[in-house]
């Protein structure tokens, strides 16, 4: 066992030795790859204005087309998320409408007392 | 078998470690919301006359709040609607003070939510408030009793409740409400969005319960439960 967790720290040592920032265009960029994979808002803040530099920078050689892809791909991957409740959370939505509903249909339907 | 509890620990690590970057999703928002309190208190005070009653501090309530997204669908959070009001030269028997009053609906939303299309969503929020209401009166130091007297007694209290006053002084009131909210989620990036809810609130206000240096007074009357709310804000994703 101590072998087998010391070839995975001297691997991961290595590995991160490994120079994965050199790229030979803007399009290739670690950021963009990062949006590719994981979504825009995978980028940290930190990095947005970078991103954006390197966005227009990947446009203006001429491939606008991956861009549209990856914002395209960001909003389907938000959309396929979220477009169905899961588990509890229809429940909570429904109460929350009825709750809803009773309220604003008493305010309508409600008499005074006396 | 410590060996096996080595493995797990890396296992669990590794499983856990994926979850919590895949899933947090942090989001801050700023608006506005609108709404209509009757505060009769102030409105219909004949000793005291406060400044007049407009949309700006009566109808509008400055909003601002955090969300975190820690169910597929569900997010939960810290949400506020403060209302504003300042005044200057209030007579007072003793002097002419400078008065400001502010109502807090400190709310902690659970909000879920789908996607209709996908660039809008919908959303729906239960929120438990945290209500606090605060007067500032800036009297001369030397007459500030007398003067905080007959603001009390203005709202219906007597000038027996108070006893003595300190440095800096203010009437403070809390209470507990609910509120219900549908909403509409206009997406005009990933990170960006507008934001619309409708819905209502309900405080249980009681004017009895104000506090002026831990002793009990009465304050003004407010009608702030059964009302209808409506916000809209803009929302930021950070992550």
């Amino acid at each position: 066992m101590r072998i087998l967790l010391l070839v995975l720290f001297i691997f991961n040592f290595i590995h991160s030795q490994t120079n994965n920032l050199a790229q030979s265009t803007p399009c290739e960029h670690p950021l963009i790859l990062l949006a590719e994979e994981k979504g825009i808002k995978a980028i940290p803040i930190r990095d947005l204005i970078k991103f954006k530099k390197i966005v227009e920078d990947c446009e203006r050689l001429g491939d606008k087309e991956k861009i549209e892809r990856m914002i395209y791909n960001d909003w389907q991957r938000d959309y396929e998320k979220a477009k169905k409740m899961q588990s509890w959370s229809s429940t909570h939505a429904m109460c929350v409408f009825v709750s809803f509903a009773y309220y604003f249909v008493g305010q309508v339907i409600a008499t005074k007392p006396g | 078998m410590k060996s096996q509890i080595q493995v797990l620990i890396i296992i669990y690590s590794i499983a856990f470690g994926s979850f919590t970057i895949a899933q947090p999703k942090l989001s801050i928002d700023f608006g506005m919301g609108f709404y209509e309190p009757s505060l009769t208190g102030f409105d219909q005070n004949e000793d005291v006359q406060f400044p007049t009653k407009s949309l700006f501090n009566r109808n509008m309530l400055v909003n601002w709040g955090f969300y975190y997204e820690f169910f597929n669908n569900a997010r939960v959070g810290y949400n506020s609607f403060t209302s504003f009001e300042i005044g200057k030269n209030v007579k007072l028997p003793k002097s002419s003070a400078a008065y400001s009053r502010s109502i807090k609906y400190r709310m902690f939303p659970i909000e879920t939510y789908f996607r209709w299309k996908p660039k809008i969503e919908m959303n729906f929020t239960l929120a438990p408030i945290w209500g606090r209401g605060r007067i500032e009166i800036d009297t001369t130091p030397g007459d500030k009793e007398e003067d905080w007297d007959y603001v009390i007694s203005s709202f219906g209290g007597d000038s027996t409740q108070l006893n003595d006053m300190g440095a800096t002084d203010a009437m403070l009131n809390d209470w507990l409400g609910y509120s219900s909210m549908l909403g509409l989620r206009y997406y005009l990036s990933s990170r960006m969005a507008i934001d619309i809810k409708g819905g209502f609130m309900n405080n249980f206000y009681n004017e009895k319960s104000w506090r002026v240096q831990r002793q009990k007074v009465n304050g003004p009357k407010m009608k702030i439960d059964d009302l209808p709310i409506f916000s809209m804000k803009f929302v930021y994703g950070i992550r």
